[in-house]
């Protein structure tokens, strides 16, 4: 729980055609994470065609689900087995038909559409040609020595159209706008009208097909129009039947489709991170637990009965960058790895922070926000919200029965101090104590951070980094040297002398280290050696001073709720408790979700970023994809 | 950042990395020098993964080049918001463009997605498109669609539009190009009008230069009519004003154009018998006035702006000189590619 799991890299070499049912035994088993990797002796890539024509199959799927509706939920029988290379191409051409099909079908649909809104806009500019009592047979003469055309085209392109069609003799005039689209006459010399062809094409000018019907009277157009409208709706009408027939038609199949895309994904994922092979013979690289060997050897004697050859090696130093970290963690925990993660994942062989972040995390929201009632109120909000926040919720129960613990200490419901004893103090009788206690609690949890820091270097082979940089134990000596030198001064303790050399010991040997690891100009040497020595100090006294902020918002807990008691106390009965309960409401929502994030800054900026890269890759194991699960 | 201290972390940023450009003779030395002495220079210059060896890093060396640029702007927007990084940020897409060429491309020509994901230049943090999702399109006007759909709608959409009436590749490359250098133009004019000259200088070198270009390509290499020339310009108001473009279109000849231009081009491009030659020209009087902008005291955007100008014009210089030395040319066949004589511009 506290640190990833000890991991063996293992190298599956099996028959290339049985790679699909290996990977899918492998995802079945579910705790192989593939990495890349192989001998140098296999050089080839035998499952990059399988990635690529499952990537095109899912990929074509995925569309035609889009336009068909989802099939129903997914089950994979047990005993299902991937397909093959052949079988994926086949499935993969299959989908390229139906997908062309139901593409043909829905661009017949978008005609239709388009064909509607152009009736409609013809019908509109029929409209105002009518108005014009303009005969267009007349203006679109083919014989005449001006030539003149009717279209659309975008309306930002006009200006620009306008100009470079005057080169060519030609005026553009428009007489109509629909959405962005522009209607024109375009008019010039009949001769010229060639050198327009290409601008007109580039200004993705529209025809305006004007069928013989409507380049006639105005009121023969009408009739016209109105037979066109009718036909168009006929054809929709069929339209709708066919893609309706489309759905029957393809359905079960595509049912069938996503079950063979499921068990064929495992290879797929795999083959991502670079399935090796040679020869006839293929080889999966990845990541299993320790304690999961047996298991996994049970399970490859299960499906292949020793035809396979099992590779299995503990990672070297060199390889833990790349090795991914798997941590298990209780069901009461896992709530709370999300916000560690938020931060980063740990390296493999690196510190967890989950479980201390957990207990300090509650622990400072408790003392910020200590009240019993305000603490019921969230438990009670946060199981009411379980269903809707799902294991969030729980973190949220957990910091209302922090706050509700620290509530009886400090002897605090709803704001008032008198309905109960503290048990402990209220901490605005006693400002100073609690300030006190809040840096002293800083002190011992940057001291831990330091430790664990050490540590971790430790574990990664960092041996003079753990023991002399600024986050290893001579920055802790130079630390606790440091605050001994304060309490000493304040009168907390009678240490001085110990302390300054301690301090003093601390930070020459932390400066020696940084000049020994600058690898520059002499200058530049003495530049870097000396702000970063005085860094320690300074980020290490302003990192314990932060955590005055936990007394102080427990102090402005009371604060608040003392000013909604003022507000509340000058006015009426019913006003007093409106106000007494939308205070509260205000304390809760408000100076609860500014606590909860200040704890968890403490948490990131003081805590994690001292010992925690957080740049280690999650072990993401393969899986068989069910109901749409990507 | 506030302002302040964003400047002065241009300013130096710019400063320090000014110091990585080539001079003329740096490169040209290197046509003929050893390969450790190419290797220690690239090094010097910041450009390992541009050695051979930085091979090993994967990539071609179009797309290592490519990844230096992105990682340098991408230090150098850190300090920015608002317009001028979306400014910053929107020149890097002309490679984002050239993956959706190579896209269309591929989509025309029937390639599998795979030949096409493995031709794109990898984008890092600056790539807004899937590239992905784009490469499993079926067809062309699929992949049109879903381009529409994306961040660079305002681009494709008139593309679209204009290959679906033509068919023509050439139409949609030159929509596209068009499109995006009217989105630049359209993003700098307000940072034009804080700036000042600066700034306005740059993007006029840069607009105006690709608009002679373009359009004495247009006019006599493809022999479009001028109507159609103008239109596919990029329409912009710096030294070659909209009305100076339609009378430069509609004259018959290189020689008739580059005698209509403005006085000072006419001095600078006197005696280029070829495109080729006026985009030299062209482009080296650019690199001349982003040199000055760079070692002036101008608002730090136009340095920046200057500086990844230049920068870039040396990596594609750097690149014809690694290529070169690769394919095994002479030294004056590798100068003829880099249209760059060795006086001293630095």
């Amino acid at each position: 729980m506290l640190r990833p799991e000890p991991l063996y890299r293992i190298q599956l070499v099996l028959l290339a055609s049985e790679a699909q049912d290996a990977a899918l035994a492998l995802a079945r088993f579910g705790a192989f994470s593939p990495a890349p990797g192989g001998a140098d002796a296999l050089a080839q890539t035998p499952a990059a065609a399988y990635r690529e024509a499952w990537l095109e199959a899912e990929a074509r799927l995925a569309k035609l689900l889009a336009q068909c509706g989802d099939t129903g939920a997914l089950e994979l029988p047990a005993d299902a087995e991937a397909p093959s290379l052949a079988d994926l191409e086949e499935l993969n051409a299959w989908l390229q038909g139906v997908w062309t099909a139901c593409l043909d079908c829905h661009d017949a649909t978008q005609r239709l559409d388009e064909t509607h809104i152009r009736l409609a806009a013809l019908e509109d500019t029929l409209a105002r040609l009518e108005r014009l009592d303009l005969d267009l047979g007349r203006l679109l003469r083919p014989d005449s020595l001006l030539a003149v055309r009717l279209g659309s085209l975008p309306a930002d392109n006009v200006r620009r159209l306008n100009e470079a069609l005057a080169l060519s003799g030609h005026v553009l005039s428009r007489f109509d706008q629909s959405g962005d689209q522009v209607y024109a006459v375009i008019a010039g010399p009949r001769v010229r009208h060639g050198e327009v062809r290409g601008l007109l094409a580039q200004a993705g000018w529209r025809e305006l097909e004007l069928p013989d019907e409507l380049r006639t009277h105005p009121r023969a157009a009408r009739d016209w129009l109105e037979r066109t409208r009718r036909q168009v709706e006929t054809q929709s009408g069929a339209q709708c039947e066919v893609l309706d027939g489309l759905r029957g038609r393809f359905g079960p199949r595509l049912h069938e489709a996503r079950q063979r895309l499921a068990l064929a994904r495992p290879l797929a994922e795999a083959a991502r991170a670079g399935v090796r092979g040679q020869g006839g013979l293929a080889a999966l690289t990845g990541w299993v637990p320790q304690r999961r060997l047996a298991a996994l050897r049970a399970t490859l004697d299960a499906r292949f009965h020793g035809r396979y050859w099992l590779d299995l090696r503990e990672p070297g130093p060199h390889d833990v960058a790349a090795v991914p970290s798997l941590v298990r963690y209780p069901p009461w925990l896992a709530p709370f790895v999300p916000l560690v993660k938020s931060y980063g994942v740990p390296r493999y062989g690196e510190f967890d922070p989950a479980l201390p972040f957990a207990f300090a995390w509650l622990l400072l929201f408790g003392a910020m926000f200590g009240d019993v009632g305000h603490g019921a109120v969230i438990v009670v909000l946060a199981a009411g919200l379980a269903r809707r926040l799902g294991r969030i919720a729980w973190v949220g129960a957990a910091a209302g029965a922090a706050s509700m613990v620290f509530g009886v200490l400090y002897g605090s419901v709803f704001g008032y101090e008198t309905l109960i004893e503290p048990l402990w103090l209220s901490p605005l009788h006693d400002p100073i104590r609690m300030l006190t206690l809040a840096v002293g609690f800083g002190v011992g949890f940057i001291v831990c951070t330091l430790l664990v820091n050490a540590w971790n270097k430790a574990a990664a082979g960092h041996a003079g980094e753990a023991l002399f940089d600024s986050g290893g134990l001579a920055g802790l000596a130079f630390y606790l040297g440091a605050v001994g030198i304060v309490a000493s001064l304040v009168g907390a303790a009678d240490l001085l002398p110990q302390a300054a050399w301690l301090a003093v010991g601390g930070l020459a040997v932390v400066a020696a280290f940084k000049w020994a690891e600058t690898r520059t100009a002499p200058g530049e040497r003495i530049l870097v050696t000396a702000i970063e020595t005085l860094e320690t100090g300074i980020g290490l006294f302003s990192n314990t001073l932060s955590f005055m902020r936990v007394a102080a918002f427990s102090l402005n807990h009371v604060a608040l709720a003392l000013a909604v008691f003022t507000l509340a106390g000058g006015l009426g009965a019913t006003g007093h408790w409106i106000a007494v309960v939308l205070g509260n409401v205000v304390i809760i929502a408000l100076e609860g979700a500014i606590v909860a994030i200040q704890a968890m800054r403490l948490m990131y900026y003081e805590g994690f970023s001292r010992f925690f890269n957080g740049d280690g890759t999650e072990f993401v194991p393969l899986r068989v994809a069910v109901n749409g699960e990507q | 950042m506030r302002s302040a201290s964003a400047d002065a972390y241009l300013n130096t940023r710019v400063s320090l990395f000014a110091g990585r450009l080539w001079p003329d003779a740096a490169l040209d030395a290197l046509i003929a020098a050893d390969e450790s002495v190419v290797t220690g220079e690239l090094a010097h210059k910041g450009l390992t993964t541009l050695a051979p060896q930085g091979e090993q890093a994967g990539g071609s060396l179009e797309q290592r080049i490519v990844a230096q640029v992105l990682d340098e702007t991408r230090v150098l927007i850190r300090p920015l918001a608002g317009g001028a990084r979306d400014f910053l940020s929107f020149w890097t897409a002309r490679f984002e463009m050239s993956n959706v060429k190579t896209l269309l491309r591929s989509k025309m020509n029937g390639e599998r997605a795979a030949v096409a994901l493995a031709r794109l230049t990898p984008m890092g943090a600056f790539g807004r498109l899937d590239g992905e999702a784009l490469a499993h399109a079926e067809d062309t006007g699929e992949l049109l669609r879903r381009l529409e759909a994306g961040p660079y709608a305002a681009i494709v959409r008139h593309a679209r539009r204009a290959f679906e009436q033509s068919r023509d590749p050439f139409v949609l490359d030159a929509a596209l190009d068009k499109g995006y250098y009217e989105g630049l133009v359209a993003r700098a004019q307000p940072l034009e009008t804080r700036l000042g000259a600066p700034l306005r200088g740059l993007m006029a070198a840069l607009v105006d230069r690709i608009n002679l270009v373009w359009l004495l390509r247009y006019r006599f290499n493809y022999s479009l009519p001028p109507a159609q020339v103008y239109y596919l310009l990029i329409g912009a108001r710096y030294d070659l004003p909209a009305a100076r473009l339609r009378e430069l279109a509609q004259l018959g000849s290189l020689p008739a154009v580059l005698d209509a231009l403005p006085a000072p081009w006419r001095a600078r491009l006197a005696g280029a018998l070829d495109i080729p030659a006026v985009f030299a020209r062209m482009e080296r009087a650019g690199a001349e006035y982003a040199l000055h902008v760079l070692r002036s005291d101008a608002p730090p955007l136009a340095r920046a702006f200057a500086y990844l100008i230049l920068r870039e014009r040396d990596l594609r210089a750097l690149r014809a000189v690694l290529r070169g030395r690769r394919l095994g040319l002479g030294a004056a066949a590798v100068r003829l590619a880099l249209q760059r004589s060795p006086e001293s511009l630095h």
